[in-house]
């Protein structure tokens, strides 16, 4: 090392003091030789841009520097004669060959003062910048003017966790890849010698000097950016936006959906997807999702690729991820991969950390409703690893603490646990194993309890079969429940029960045979098993009449392939076929109707039973993925897409919102499946130097045969709830746009969306109809969406979070006038869903103030101070009518009707 | 039997923000409910076998508690497809226009003609005539659970297929107590028209029956649930009537009926099912945009009545009176017992039954002196609950 030190205990060594705001650094130093007998080295022009705010009272030289340097990309070293020697990462020391200074270096005061150089936050540590230095030879003996395919993965050095959606690429020629899911990437180019660069988001920039010759191998360990400098983000996204061949794709990581204020203080990943461009929500006491038109089981759910049923705590306030445990989320809304199947608009893919692999590590919070705690660690160092995080309401205990009677009378109680381990079998192979499960129990100020719980395990097999081709195997397993259960009256004492079952098994591969195509293909094949209710008594004094509905089996299979073909360097062309089978099971009864009435009771004519195992119905068809983008130059693009979807489960609820007593319904002989297709162009274009990301996308969906209700439906205990859907079409459309700054001081996203979504149920009776079969709004038709994310870094402590949301309001049907018929009041409805309710309009704050950076400190901690719905806006949450003596009045309940001020600690160790 | 799901759902939303000190309720008024439409309503049928009877009144406020307005010097006639009219007169009830007996012939279309005052003219489509079938029985009977009254009817021409029934039920009231006294202030005095002994409890239930045969081999009804009484109703206390009208109905008839019994069930909030618009077959010749709500069809009507006495009732010690919480009555001391100075009796009185709302029943004494015994007037007064009007058919 450059630096031998002796300051600390020096005589000689003087205070300084002083204010420093906003000076250049060259003055700041100037000041400080002023005041001491230091003498600063530096490069003038590498440092023309630093600035130092500071106020120090009687402080060593050191520790003045240590803060004037802190959360820059310089570092400093002091040598015994009182020379400071000020440098930017990688053109110091660790380039030097190791035994430079080795003579010097043999002393104690080494020791010491290498410390702050090795570890400092700031520093750069000395093997991933010496691995920046060294040329790595891969393979042996290609010919000149053969390709090679360079594969790996990238790691997080301090972890060992996979960096996914990094990217790696070479400027000339220029071709890149970026890594998947587990951190993989794969990379053919020309034998030759590559300067490779890695850019990600949240890593630090690096690069490494390859000499290919031919297939090989190279694992990248980077460093993990812990304050996001604007030069490392300007880089990462700067491939995505315009380059990227997706489009309607969102990813955000934890990092980013940390920044979001919330009602309750706690990260909520389904509330920061909310914020984005085509995702709308009825209500916000909600977390189901309508996307881009689409109904909120349109949505595919995948946690660590098992389904999730009911991704909500109680009654949707609360999404069931921990956000501890989380890597980060993608939402596919147009051009959903091929490998993606099964639901109509959008693929909502969650995944878990998979935990240090270096030491030990804890995270944890504090909320007001809400704790939660985090392990992590390796099992085997550097191959296997674990993390299990846990989180519990305590609303419980609160409600008991209120006065009120029926407070006291209630429940509320949720927890969740995820835990997930990896391990890596060797080089080839590795597994991967989560398992879920997340439960609500509450009892409201009544007899009546209800209760619901997640279970979900997957298991995951991945083999590389060489550097061009590699295949995971997956098995999930996905059980959602729930039961309602009424004990008050000995007599009447019922429980109400609901069970789904989804076990999935898939196999995919990617194939990478040379730079220009990536193949993708694989299948699946999952099999349900659903016990749509049963209404059963409770004890032995119970008068209950037990009723129990058949259970319901399927079959659902599907194969896929798709070609990522880079035509030119300018033009990529996607083509991806994924081909569904859907089978429903007997045993089974299935009741025929009278062809041309509508279906009711009155109607049925026969029954048809299937032994168990016959196929009753069968249902298939291809759903074509074909995506484009052409890059019209460096910094803009355009790009296509057309998708078609397959959805041969549909959930049965008929009110506006999602609750965890809604119904998941197979297709079956009287139930079609649900057909969807979206179009879709979008205009990208980066400023800025690449900070800046804008986007224009517009698209048109058609849906098909997705459920809508009758009039009056029953969907409880329904024997035969086909009597009670009817088939509806619908169209949506819509212009969203975008712009993202994620890097700098100020950091955010501004998105504005105008959409329709509209619905068509002009089929069967005229009883059947709506609307007189004319398209009417949906329930979640909100045409305009105004949002801001927005975060201002004050320093590398304190920062602010502002969230504005401004969207029309949902549609609604009115009670316009009462009239009498027959003697008896009855209202006169408007059409359905042709007014609406006052618009949406919340802002709220918060302030995260991080502790200090330092090393050696037992454990980090944070504290986020934040007002939800600053303003004390009161948005409906719920529009209500009531009949007293005849007069029917209206009432609009707001959930957060005041400002809601929230303190959530957090920490790490 | 199942939980009340919406209901419980609002009771959480209450509780979440109640912990954060946040929710609340306020009264949703847009200007569309405020000032609400005022659409022209038809209520009745064209009957080819005796007086037809047409009630037109019109859409008001949801918020208003006063009766629908009824829209009066209208003109209205029958006409059938052939273009012969049949006048309806406004009778003495304000908006409600009859026809004088009439015997339509089943083999024309009919429809109703209206002209309003205001100028506007509404027509109801053209409908067959339907001749409602004679109801076979009218039949009740005891279960665990309660009393079931069921209606059976046939039609061996299958040519009805679609019923409806109205119902309207009649049950005697005894009122527990006959007061001797009653105060005209400053005194009680001897009552001068005393209470009435009996009342007859009346009610028009809103619900919509409705039934078909279609699915059936043949038009047959057989035990229709019309009314379902808890095993203790009080309407069954001392005797119970029930009246049904039965209606023959068109398939289209049918279906509005089946709507309007849908959407009768709730008033949408988020957590109810969507309801949905529904009018009928009325429309307006002069603005086609104009909703009018009602359907008139062409049909005749039959009825039955069936009795229910307490003697036939298998649990009749278990029928509650309606009037268990009037038990025992009030005792009202003159002077009150332990107040000092103890005010004058007048005062007392003033005090106790200057309002309606208390009545006295009579004057008792014991070794403390003189007491009134006394009781709210729902516990007096069976005209609270009924009418003292005997009907024509008890």
């Amino acid at each position: 090392m450059l630096l031998g030190f002796t300051g600390y205990g020096q005589q000689a060594e003087k205070a300084v003091s002083g204010t420093f705001a906003h000076m250049r650094f060259e003055q700041f130093v100037s000041q400080l030789e002023a005041q001491t007998n230091y003498r600063f080295y530096f490069d003038s022009k590498a440092v023309d841009s630093l600035f130092v705010t500071l106020q120090v009272q009687n402080q060593p030289v050191r520790a003045v520097l240590e803060q004037a340097l802190q959360n820059t990309a310089f570092h400093f070293a002091i040598d015994d004669e009182n020379r400071v020697f000020v440098s930017s990462a990688g053109i110091i020391n660790p380039a030097l060959p190791g035994d430079f200074f080795q003579p010097k270096a043999a002393t104690a005061t080494v020791v010491q003062a290498e410390e702050p150089v090795a570890a400092g936050p700031t520093g750069r540590s000395r093997l991933v910048s010496a691995s920046e230095y060294k040329v790595y030879e891969v393979g042996a003996g290609g010919e000149a003017g053969s390709k090679a395919t360079l594969a790996g993965h990238i790691r997080d050095q301090k972890t060992g966790e996979p960096v996914i959606g990094a990217s790696i690429y070479s400027e000339s020629p220029n071709i890149g890849a970026s890594t998947d899911q587990f951190g993989y990437y794969s990379l053919t180019l020309p034998v030759g010698r590559y300067d490779l660069k890695v850019r990600g988001v949240g890593i630090k920039n690096t690069k490494r000097q390859v000499v290919l010759r031919g297939n090989g191998k190279l694992e990248i360990e980077v460093e993990e950016d812990v304050v996001q400098l604007k030069e490392v983000v300007v880089e990462a996204e700067k491939d995505k936006n315009v380059s990227g061949m997706q489009m309607g794709l969102e990813k955000l990581d934890i990092k980013t959906m940390r920044q979001v204020p919330t009602a309750f203080g706690e990260t909520d990943i389904l509330r920061v997807v909310m914020t984005l461009p085509g995702v709308k929500t009825v209500g916000e006491g909600s977390t189901g999702l309508n996307v881009r038109g689409g109904a909120t089981d349109q949505n595919l759910i995948l946690f660590n690729d098992a389904t999730i049923y009911n991704p909500s705590h109680l009654f949707g306030f609360f999404s069931a991820f921990n956000p501890d445990i989380l890597q980060g989320v993608e939402l596919y809304k147009s051009a959903i991969p091929a490998k993606y199947g099964g639901r109509l608009s959008s693929v909502l893919d969650i995944t878990t950390r998979e935990g240090n692999k270096k030491k030990l590590a804890g995270s944890g919070g504090i909320g007001p409703l809400t704790s939660r705690l985090t392990l992590e660690g390796p099992l085997l160092k550097d191959r296997s690893s674990f993390i299990i995080s846990g989180r519990a309401s305590y609303s419980d205990w609160l409600l008991h603490q209120l006065s009120d009677k029926n407070f006291k009378q209630s429940a509320a109680s949720f927890y969740d646990v995820t835990a997930h381990v990896s391990h890596e079998i060797n080089e080839k192979n590795s597994v991967y194993a989560t398992g879920y499960y997340s439960t609500d129990r509450f009892r409201l100020a009544s007899d009546t309890t209800y209760h619901y719980t997640n279970q979900n395990a997957s298991l995951k097999w991945r083999h590389n079969f060489n550097n061009q081709l590699y295949g995971v195997l997956t098995g999930t397993i996905s059980h959602y429940d729930y039961d309602i259960t009424s004990d008050s009256n000995e007599k009447t004492a019922s429980q109400l029960k609901y069970a789904i079952t989804q076990s999935n098994l898939r196999a995919d591969f990617s194939y990478f045979p040379n730079s220009r195509h990536t193949i993708d293909f694989g299948g699946s094949s999952q099999l349900y098993n659903i016990a749509p209710g049963s209404f059963l008594p409770r004890g032995d004094a119970s008068l209950v009449k037990p009723d129990v509905l058949a259970p319901e089996k399927a079959l659902e299979s599907a194969l896929y392939a798709s070609d990522r073909f880079d035509i030119t360097p300018r033009f990529s062309l996607s083509v991806g076929l994924r081909y569904s089978l859907f089978q429903a099971l007997g045993p089974r009864d299935v009741y025929q109707y009278t062809p041309g009435e509508s279906r009711t009771e009155a109607s049925l004519t026969d029954t048809v039973r299937y032994a168990a195992g016959k196929v009753l119905a069968t249902y298939h068809g291809p759903e074509y993925r074909v995506s484009m983008r052409y890059s019209l130059n460096d910094r803009s693009s355009v790009k296509a897409s057309y998708t078609r979807t397959r959805q041969y489960i549909h959930q049965l609820t008929n009110t506006a919102s999602v609750s965890p007593a809604d119904i998941w319904k197979l297709s079956d002989a009287n139930i079609r499946p649900q057909v969807g297709d979206q179009v879709s162009v979008g205009y990208y274009r980066n400023f800025k130097n690449n900070t800046i990301e804008a986007s224009v996308e517009t698209y048109y969906k058609s849906l098909r045969d997705f459920v809508d209700y009758k009039s009056g439906a029953t969907l409880v205990l329904n024997h035969h709830i086909e009597t009670d859907i009817i088939n509806a079409q619908g169209q949506a459309y819509g212009t969203e746009f975008f712009v993202k700054k994620l890097t700098g001081k100020l950091n955010g996203w501004v998105s504005y969306t105008y959409s329709r979504s509209l619905v068509q149920v002009n089929a069967g009776t005229p009883a059947d109809m709506i609307n007189g079969g004319r398209y009417y709004p949906s329930n979640f038709d909100k045409p305009h969406d105004f949002t801001l994310v927005g975060n201002y870094r004050f320093s590398h402590r304190f920062s602010t979070s502002l969230n504005l949301n401004y969207s029309t309001g949902r549609p609604i049907t009115l009670p316009l006038a009462k009239y009498y018929v027959g003697n008896s009041l009855r209202v006169f409805y408007s059409d359905r869903n042709a007014y609406r309710v006052p618009d949406y309009y919340r802002m709220d704050l918060a302030l995260n103030i991080e502790g200090g950076h330092k090393v050696k400190k037992l454990a980090h901690s944070s504290w986020t101070v934040g007002v939800y719905n600053l303003t004390g806006r009161r948005n409906p949450y719920s529009i209500y009518f009531k009949s007293v003596n005849g007069q029917i009045k209206g009432y609009q309940l707001s959930i957060f009707g005041e400002p809601i001020p929230t303190v959530t600690y957090n920490f790490k160790f | 039997m199942l939980p009340r799901f919406s209901s419980h759902l609002r009771v959480v939303y209450w509780c979440v923000g109640l912990l954060c000190l946040a929710g609340c309720t306020d009264p949703y008024l847009p200007d569309i409910i405020k000032t609400p439409p005022s659409y022209l309503v038809v209520d009745g049928s064209i009957n080819p076998q005796g007086i037809s009877s047409i009630k037109l009144s019109r859409t008001y406020a949801i918020a208003s508690a006063t009766a629908p307005p009824a829209e009066t010097k209208a003109t209205a006639y029958i006409e059938d497809d052939a273009g012969t009219r049949l006048l309806l007169v406004e009778g003495s009830s304000k908006g409600t226009y009859a026809s004088a007996a009439l015997t339509l012939n089943p083999a024309r279309k009919y429809r109703l003609h209206l002209n309003t005052l205001a100028g506007k003219e509404y027509v109801s489509d053209f409908v067959p005539v339907k001749i409602t079938p004679p109801i076979d029985a009218l039949t009740w009977r005891a279960a665990p659970d309660g009393v079931n009254i069921y209606v059976n009817a046939h039609d061996d021409t299958k040519s009805t297929q679609y019923y409806r029934w109205e119902t309207e039920e009649t049950w005697e009231i005894t009122p527990p107590y006959q007061p001797t006294h009653e105060y005209v202030k400053p005194l009680l005095i001897y009552i001068r028209t005393p209470f009435p002994r009996l009342c007859w409890g009346f009610e028009r239930p809103s619900s919509v029956f409705i039934s078909k045969t279609t699915a059936l081999t043949q038009d047959v009804v057989a035990d229709f649930r019309v009314k379902a009484l808890a095993s203790n109703s009080e309407r069954l206390y001392t005797r119970y009537s029930i009246l049904a009208r039965q209606h023959a109905l068109t398939k289209e008839e049918y279906a509005y009926w089946e709507l309007l019994r849908k959407n009768t069930e709730s008033i949408g909030t988020l957590f109810d099912p969507q309801p949905a618009q529904l009018t009928g077959n009325v429309h307006c010749v002069s603005n086609p945009a104009e909703p009018v709500l009602g359907f008139v069809g062409a049909h005749s009507t039959t009825e039955k009545r069936l009795f229910i006495a307490r003697a036939e009732l298998p649990n009749a010690r278990d029928l509650l009176s309606g009037y268990e919480q009037c038990l025992p009555p009030d005792t009202v001391r003159l002077p009150p017992k332990g107040v000092f100075p103890p005010p004058k009796p007048a005062e007392v009185l003033e005090a106790m039954f200057g309002s309606p709302a208390y009545l006295p029943i009579t004057i008792e004494q014991d070794n403390s002196g003189q007491y009134v015994l006394a009781k709210p007037r729902d516990c007096v007064d069976c005209r609270t609950r009924g009418s003292a009007v005997k009907p024509s058919f008890w």
